[in-house]
């Protein structure tokens, strides 16, 4: 019954959030507006582009029923742009800075705010200059689904993994940042990597705070810690 | 004030509370499947979730029966939705009853924390604590010495019980600015500062952000 997984979402996990992205899609047959769960759906009616969660875009796309505008940022141009500021910087490419509008810091009266993968961050007018956070999942569900809705999708794919090649190695690289009280900046992270990510990072901080703590004990009590060995 | 804050604000007072509700369910989801200890149970939110997913359940049945192929799709597109829904209900249960299972003293003696649960897990967790003492009872435990017989000893500096590490690190993301957070190094010189702005993400301790966690400022990603 209980869950058997350890803490952290699994990548079919992130999968399951992003397809809770919002993205266009272009209706080939009529469809009227259903009452799901989630909120009401817009009835689609062919020519008029309309915004769906992901999920939904990827059942009409398999049966035909629609096809699926990739967001800006998914063109080859676009990536290009991304990758070449991505190699020159020490830091992931920056988020694209859309609906996080600043709120104070009273948590009274204002609405809870939305984040990814509520966030419009992915349709066809979503900016096109900046990865949002489920940049990889989207861009790898979408080449696979719709791969006929690129007009490139080879070149795309062939960005993506660049893309990826090079965040990666700013993953690994993150180490040396690291610190026992945590508190490291990673902006511009997506969430594959922070799940791939996550069981290292996160140990390397947990073990450091544990020789930390080991090493203050030790220095208060003189260095008689020999049953200390098992706390580490 | 920009544009896209105009937008924001427009899409934001006009989202569904069938919408609101979905992303307070997903958060919590993930903040559940990511927090190193359980957090405290949503109940109007559950109540609400559960009663929708039941009311849809009760109408794709009336709907099974019609055969014209419109309907069909839509019954189609509603039932994959409500598998969407009732994963979302089922893992963020489970992972709540595998932190229930894994630490069921400090559950049942931390008051803090039992207060967290909701009745049927209360009740869950007391209904199997029992059953497993008595069951270790029965097996082995009384044929030790009466010394060695509790589960729960603390003598000697170190504890039977087992307790959920508060301190391990986390991945977040800031949904209010918060302006400075302390982070405290080995030594004052290696204290650093942290500007908690929206839309930021960070590895941090559980236990320094947790208290912003439950009051919605801070997501856990």
């Amino acid at each position: 019954m209980a869950l058997p997984l350890p803490p952290g979402l699994t990548p079919p996990e992130i999968a399951f959030l992003c397809e809770m992205e919002l993205v266009t899609i272009i209706p080939r047959q009529r469809l009227e507006g259903l009452k799901l769960l989630g909120g009401p759906t817009p009835p689609l009616t062919p020519p008029h582009r309309t915004n769906l969660p992901l999920w939904l875009a990827l059942l009409l796309k398999r049966q035909k029923r629609a096809n699926i505008a990739p967001p800006p940022w998914l063109s080859p141009s676009s990536l290009g742009e991304i990758l070449d500021l991505e190699t020159g910087l020490s830091t992931f490419s920056p988020p694209p800075n859309l609906s996080f509008k600043p709120l104070s810091s009273t948590s009274t009266s204002t609405p809870t705010p939305i984040s990814p993968p509520f966030t419009p961050s992915s349709t066809a007018s979503a900016p096109s200059d900046a990865l949002p956070y489920h940049w990889l999942e989207l861009g790898e569900i979408l080449l696979e689904a719709a791969a006929d809705d690129f007009d490139d999708p080879d070149a795309v794919r062939r960005l993506l993994r660049d893309l990826r090649d090079a965040r990666m190695a700013k993953v690994r690289a993150m180490v040396e940042k690291l610190e026992a009280g945590g508190g490291v900046r990673i902006a511009g992270v997506g969430g594959m990597e922070v799940a791939e990510g996550r069981a290292f990072l996160g140990g390397v901080v947990d073990g450091l705070r544990k020789i930390e703590a080991r090493r203050e004990k030790e220095e208060d009590g003189g260095g008689s810690g020999d049953d200390d060995m098992d706390d580490l | 004030m920009d544009i896209d804050d105009i937008l924001a604000d427009v899409s934001h007072d006009a989202t569904p509370t069938e919408t609101r509700e979905l992303q307070e369910l997903t958060r919590a989801w993930v903040a559940e499947r990511v927090a190193p200890e359980i957090l405290p149970y949503p109940e109007r939110l559950m109540e609400n979730v559960l009663e929708r997913i039941r009311k849809q359940i009760e109408l794709v049945e009336e709907q099974t029966g019609n055969m014209d192929p419109k309907a069909n799709f839509r019954l189609i597109i509603l039932q994959t939705e409500l598998e969407r829904f009732k994963f979302l209900v089922r893992s963020f249960l489970r992972a709540r009853i595998a932190k229930i299972d894994k630490f069921p003293i400090h559950h049942l003696t931390d008051t803090s924390t039992i207060s967290r649960l909701s009745a049927s897990e209360t009740q869950y967790l007391r209904a199997h604590h029992v059953l497993l003492s008595n069951h270790y009872q029965s097996s082995f435990l009384s044929q030790f010495p009466t010394a060695l017989q509790r589960l729960d000893d603390t003598i000697g500096g170190i504890s039977m019980i087992d307790a959920p590490d508060l301190d391990t690190a986390v991945f977040c993301r800031i949904l209010r600015d918060l302006g400075k957070m302390l982070i405290e190094g080995k030594d004052r010189e290696h204290h650093r500062e942290l500007d908690l702005k929206r839309g930021e993400i960070f590895i941090v301790r559980w236990s320094s952000i947790k208290e912003s966690v439950f009051a919605g400022d801070i997501e856990l990603v």
